[in-house]
C-alpha cells in the first residue's frame, strides 16, 4: 500500500517519518509548482478556492507516481474544505485512478479515530509501535515549527539578506533526514545555534507584521507567494501564532480536555463578530484585536471567493483597534509583482506611521 | 546644470520626469509602453535628453511602475520605489493639505489616504480591471472613437443611462443592449463614468473615509466626464494636478533627490544607454522541484539581472555568460 497526501508546508516531513517508522511506503508529493498548479486548476470546478486546486494537483501528481492511498483532511466545522476530499475522490476516479481516499476528520475523529487510521494503514502494527511513530513524527514536526520561529526573526535582521533562508532549507533536509530522536535533537542544537550567530544589523527593533488568515493560504508557500520571505527582505519580523504544531496539539489533546487555545481569540473577536463564520473568519479578527499592541500591522491572507475571510475582510477596518491591515487575495496568479508593490507601500507605511508625525511636510510623504 | 530623472514604467504608458535642484519639472515624456518596457525606457530617454540643456548633469535616477525593476537595471537606478509612495509624495509636495489621493492608471486603481503628511492607509485594485484606462480604450476603440473624444461626447450628457460596473463584461454586455434600444451614445458614455466612478467608491475606496482636499492623479484624470462623475458622487471639489499623469515619475524624482544628500554620486549608466541591445528570455530552473520561472535580462552576452525565483541561487550568481 503506498500512501500519500497533498502538500501544506512541511507536514510531509513528520507523515513520512511515522509511514517510514511503521515500514509503509509513503510517497511524498513533487513540491507544489507551475505544474500541480496547471493540473489543480484544469480538473477543478473554476469556482473553488486555491487551496483545493492545489492540493488536487498534488494528489494528481502523487497518482501518477503510482500512490494508492490517498490521505486528505476533511470533516465539519471547517468551511468547503470538508466536502474537497469527497469531490476530489471522485475527479480522480473520473481521471481514471483506481485510489482510495481517506478521509482525515481530525477534529471528529479525535486522537483516536487518527490512531485507528493508522493501524489500518500499517497492516496492525502494534500499538506500541504506533504511539512510538506518532510520537517521532510529532518531534519532528515540533523541531520543525521551533525553527521556523527562529528563523522569522532572523531573517528581519540579518546583514546578508537570505542566510537564514538558506540555513532553514537545510535544516528542513536535516530534519528529514534525521532517523532517531539523538539525531534530531544534535540538529535541532546545530542550527540554532548556527541562526542565533547569523550577522545581524545592529539597528532598532524591526518592525513587526502579524500573518493571519487562512489556515491553508497561511502555511502552504507556493500559494501565498513566499509572503513571509519577502517581508523579511523588507527587514520586517514576521509572527504567525498558526503552526501545524500548535494545532495538532490542541485539536487532538488539549481540546478533548477543555483547553481551548482559541477562546481567548473568540472573546478578543466578539464586540465585532459573534459567532464562528467558518474557515478561519472569526480567528482572523481575534487576532487584530489580541494583538494590535503587539504588531505594527497585520498581513491578512485569504483565498479568493473564501467566503468566511471576505467576512473578515470587511469587518476588520472597523475595530476600534486599529493598526493597519493589507489583505492579499491568493489565487491562480504567479506574478509576485503586483503583491510587491502592496507589501513595499505598506512597509513604507509602517515605517513612517512608527517614526511619528514629525516630519518637513513640504518635501517627503509616507 | 543638477537634474533629478524619475522612471515610471506602467503597464500601459511610460513617463518620464527630469526635476531641477529646486524639484521644479525641467523636461517629460509620456507615451505609450505597448508592451516593450525596455524599448520605451530607451526611447524616453533619448527623447528628454533632447529637451534637457546639454550640460545636464544626472545627479539621480529612480524608477517606479510595474515594472521598476526591469527599468532600474536597465538604468542602474539609484532607488527603485513602489507607485503607491512614489503618488503619494508627488500629491504632498504639490498640495501639503491632501488628505485623499485617487490614482487611475492603465490596469492599476489605487486610493491613498494621507493624515497630517502620512500615508495612513491604501486600496488598490485586487483582481479585476474594471474601472481603469484600459477599459475605458477599449470601449472608446469599441465605438470607434479616440479617448477623447470619448471623453469630450461624455460631458454633453443630459442625462445619463444607467450602467452595470461591477465588472467589464457586464458593462459591456449592459452598455450594447442601451444602444440597442436607442439610448444616446452621450448618455451611454456618461453612465459608463458614472458606472466606474461607483465601482471605485465601491471597491477600491471600500471602508475608507474620503477627506477633502481630494487629488485625481493618472491617466484617466485626462478625460473630464470621469472628473465630473467623481465630483458628483463625492460631492467634494476633486483636483487634477496640472502634470497629473506624471505624479509617480515627479514623485519617485523627489524621493531619489532626497536620498542623494552628501554628494553621493549617482550610479545612472548615461543616456547611451538607449542604443544598447537588450534581451529578455526565461526559462524553467530544475534544481529543485519547486521548478521556478526565472526571467533574465542581458546585454552583450552579460546577464545583468535574473528574478522570479522562489529562493535567491539566480539573484545571487555572478553575472556570467548568458543561458
Amino acid at each position: 500500500m503506498r500512501i500519500s497526501i497533498p502538500h501544506m508546508g512541511n507536514l510531509y516531513i513528520p507523515l513520512k517519518a511515522l509511514f517510514q517508522r511503521l515500514d509503509v511506503e509513503f510517497i511524498v508529493p513533487p513540491l507544489t509548482n507551475q505544474r500541480t498548479l496547471s493540473l489543480g486548476v484544469r480538473y477543478s470546478p473554476e469556482g473553488l478556492c486555491i487551496p483545493f486546486k492545489l492540493t488536487l494537483g498534488n494528489l494528481i501528481e502523487v497518482a501518477e507516481l503510482g500512490a494508492e492511498t490517498l490521505l486528505m483532511p476533511s470533516g465539519y466545522g471547517t468551511c468547503r474544505l470538508g466536502y474537497y476530499a469527497r469531490t476530489q475522490e471522485q475527479v480522480l476516479h473520473d481521471l481514471g485512478y483506481d485510489i482510495e481516499m481517506i478521509q482525515l476528520g481530525v477534529s471528529e475523529q479525535k486522537f483516536f479515530g487518527l490512531l485507528k487510521i493508522i493501524k489500518r494503514l500499517s497492516n496492525g502494527a502494534s500499538w506500541f509501535d504506533i504511539i512510538s511513530a506518532f510520537r517521532f513524527g510529532m518531534r519532528k514536526l515540533n523541531a520543525l515549527d521551533r525553527m521556523e520561529k527562529l528563523v522569522q526573526k532572523v531573517r528581519a535582521v540579518e546583514t546578508e539578506k537570505g542566510t537564514a533562508n538558506r540555513l532553514y532549507d537545510e535544516v528542513i533536509s536535516a530534519i528529514d533526514e534525521a532517523d532517531s530522536d539523538k539525531v534530531l535533537e544534535m540538529v535541532e542544537e546545530d542550527y540554532s545555534i548556527r541562526l542565533d550567530q547569523v550577522p545581524r544589523d545592529s539597528q532598532d527593533r524591526p518592525l513587526i507584521v502579524g500573518i493571519v488568515g487562512e489556515f491553508y493560504v497561511l502555511l502552504e508557500p507556493f500559494s501565498n507567494f513566499d509572503v513571509e520571505r519577502e517581508l523579511g527582505k523588507l527587514g520586517v519580523e514576521v509572527r504567525r501564532t498558526t503552526f501545524i504544531s500548535e494545532w495538532i496539539k490542541f485539536s487532538l489533546f488539549l481540546n478533548p480536555l477543555g483547553i481551548k487555545e482559541k477562546d481567548r481569540i473568540h472573546k478578543a473577536a466578539l464586540p465585532y463578530l459573534k459567532r464562528d463564520i467558518g474557515g478561519d473568519g472569526w480567528e482572523s479578527i481575534g487576532e487584530k484585536v489580541l494583538h494590535n499592541k503587539e504588531y505594527d500591522g497585520l498581513v491578512h491572507l485569504a483565498p479568493f471567493t473564501c467566503l468566511p475571510e471576505i467576512m473578515a475582510q470587511n469587518i476588520m477596518p472597523t475595530t476600534r483597534e486599529n493598526i493597519p491591515v493589507l489583505t492579499i487575495l491568493c489565487d491562480e496568479q504567479t506574478s509576485k509583482t503586483g503583491m510587491l508593490t502592496r507589501l513595499e507601500a505598506f512597509v513604507d507605511l509602517l515605517e513612517r506611521k512608527r517614526r511619528g508625525s514629525k516630519c518637513d511636510r513640504k518635501m517627503v510623504a509616507i | 546644470m543638477e537634474a533629478y530623472l524619475g522612471i515610471d514604467v506602467g503597464s500601459v504608458t511610460t513617463k518620464l520626469a527630469a526635476l531641477d535642484e529646486n524639484d521644479e519639472l525641467m523636461a517629460h515624456v509620456y507615451q505609450p509602453t505597448r508592451g516593450q518596457p525596455i524599448e520605451m525606457v530607451q526611447r524616453g530617454l533619448e527623447q528628454i535628453k533632447e529637451q534637457l540643456p546639454a550640460d545636464v548633469d544626472i545627479c539621480g535616477v529612480a524608477t517606479t511602475g510595474s515594472a521598476r525593476y526591469l527599468a532600474g537595471v536597465i538604468v542602474n537606478a539609484d532607488l527603485v520605489k513602489n507607485e503607491i509612495t512614489s503618488h503619494a509624495t508627488a500629491a504632498l509636495s504639490y498640495f501639503p493639505e491632501v488628505q485623499t489621493v485617487l490614482e487611475i492608471g492603465g490596469q492599476d486603481s489605487k486610493i491613498i489616504i494621507i493624515r497630517d503628511g502620512i500615508v495612513t492607509d491604501f486600496g488598490m485594485n485586487t483582481v479585476c480591471a474594471a474601472g481603469t484606462g484600459s477599459f475605458l480604450d477599449h470601449q472608446a476603440l469599441r465605438l470607434n472613437m479616440t479617448i477623447e473624444e470619448f471623453s469630450q461626447r461624455a460631458m454633453d450628457s443630459q442625462s445619463a443611462v444607467r450602467i452595470a460596473g461591477r465588472c467589464t463584461v457586464f458593462a459591456e454586455s449592459d452598455m450594447v443592449h442601451k444602444q440597442q434600444v436607442g439610448h444616446k451614445i452621450e448618455d451611454i458614455l456618461y453612465g459608463l463614468c458614472q458606472a466606474l466612478v461607483r465601482n471605485y467608491i465601491n471597491n477600491i475606496a471600500l471602508g475608507k473615509e474620503i477627506k477633502s482636499p481630494i487629488a485625481f492623479q493618472g491617466g484617466v484624470a485626462f478625460n473630464q466626464a470621469i472628473v465630473k462623475a467623481f465630483k458628483e458622487e463625492l460631492g467634494a471639489e476633486v483636483i487634477v494636478p496640472r502634470h497629473h499623469e506624471l505624479m509617480g515619475a515627479i514623485g519617485v524624482a523627489l524621493l531619489v533627490h532626497e536620498e542623494m544628500v552628501n554628494n553621493k554620486k549617482s550610479k545612472f549608466t548615461g543616456f547611451q544607454v538607449s542604443e544598447a541591445k537588450y534581451r529578455t528570455s526565461s526559462f524553467e530552473c530544475k534544481s529543485c522541484t519547486n521548478l521556478c520561472e526565472i526571467a533574465q535580462i542581458s546585454t552583450n552576452g552579460q546577464t545583468l539581472a535574473r528574478w522570479g525565483g522562489r529562493c535567491d541561487m539566480w539573484e545571487r550568481m555572478p553575472a556570467e555568460e548568458t543561458r
